[in-house]
């Protein structure tokens, strides 16, 4: 790589780690100063699980979409639901929604 | 005699380790394809490797290495992968009050990929104060690790891997769906969150589907807080 582009990729990378490090410590320092602004704004509490709801939405959308890992998907999601619902953690239900998504997708498979 | 051993615990940043396992399935196919494009492009493995070591975003690696393999100027490259990394500055706030005063943060924050962040803002409540900078130092070192390693394997290796082994490369990937999933179902506690959530979700899969996924995240997100804020404001209405 030419000097250029090894600037270009450090530039890159210091931007995206103060977007993630400056507004961090910004809000630690807010919440732990004695000037009465220690609470987090309530448009920022809202923000954060919508944000996960967001990247939800776009891990649905399967690696290659036809009509079958479609169907696989909403399986998928379906069984994952159903564990969390009995068992309310994270694991289980998330090794049960990747089994019956690949199932789906074996007998797919076999049957094409 | 011995007083009774308490039932042993394991370390926090080991269960940070665990917990962040199911991120794997999502980021080992992604990682390896980031591999197969950047030499694709003309990057060396290890060139591709400091791009996933320094800049460890997804998308916008893809970018990178698309406009820098198309010709484009420097300063675009860099000004359109830091705009596909804008979302990020809401996550370090929402998790500046779950998470301890450190010296380590300016370094250990680079760690905070999407879905660092959603496992996090998830699991940090639920775990002791003095837990939780283990617990994250353990989930995010184990993700940036793999995506690092992830990306050699596929600049040397990631095209008779995926040729050979075609659906791991379309099956794992759905560990990501289904853990968003076990975070998102929680929220759902009354009609105005479960509007919110919906259309964040609707909106995001729609921006995805129309091939707008690199902005379709704070998008989403925004348009899920308007419905949020208009379910509040219909609901006064009808009860005064």
């Amino acid at each position: 790589m030419s000097t250029a582009l090894w600037i270009a990729v450090v530039a890159s990378a210091l931007g995206t780690l103060l977007m993630r490090v400056v507004p961090f410590l910004w809000m630690q320092r807010r919440i732990d100063s004695t000037t009465g602004l220690n609470n987090m704004p309530q448009w920022l509490t809202i923000l954060g699980p919508l944000m996960i709801a967001a990247v939800l939405g776009v891990s649905i959308m399967p690696v290659n979409p036809s009509a079958i890992s479609w169907i696989a998907t909403a399986i998928g999601l379906g069984v994952t639901l159903m564990v969390w619902w009995r068992l309310r953690s994270l694991g289980w239900p998330v090794a049960a929604g990747v089994a019956v998504y690949g199932a789906v997708q074996l007998v797919a498979a076999g049957v094409g | 005699m011995k007083p009774l051993a308490a039932p042993r615990r394991s370390p926090a940043w080991l269960t940070g380790v665990r917990e962040a396992i199911p991120l794997l399935g999502g980021y080992i196919p992604v990682a390896l394809s980031f591999g197969v494009v950047a030499t694709q492009a003309g990057f060396s493995t290890w060139e591709a490797a400091v791009i996933s070591t320094l800049i460890y975003a997804g998308a916008s690696q893809f970018l990178f290495v698309g406009m820098v393999a198309a010709g484009s100027p420097l300063w675009l490259v860099v000004a359109m992968t830091l705009l596909i990394n804008v979302r990020h500055l809401v996550y370090g706030p929402n998790l500046a009050a779950l998470l301890p005063r450190s010296r380590h943060w300016p370094w250990l924050m680079h760690g905070l990929t999407d879905q660092v962040f959603a496992l996090a803002l998830t699991r940090l409540p639920q775990l002791p104060a003095a837990d939780r900078f283990g617990w994250f130092t353990g989930a995010a070192l184990l993700a940036w690790g793999v995506w690092i390693v992830g990306t050699v394997i596929g600049a040397t290796a990631g095209e008779t891997l995926t040729a050979r082994w075609p659906l791991l490369g379309e099956v794992m990937p759905f560990a990501l769906p289904a853990l968003f999933l076990t975070m998102v179902a929680p929220r759902f506690t009354d009609k105005r969150w479960a509007v919110a959530l919906s259309a964040a979700i609707g909106s995001a899969l729609l921006l995805t589907l129309y091939g707008w996924s690199n902005v379709a995240i704070p998008l989403a997100a925004t348009s899920g807080a308007l419905c949020f804020y208009m379910v509040k404001f219909k609901a006064g209405r009808c009860n005064p």
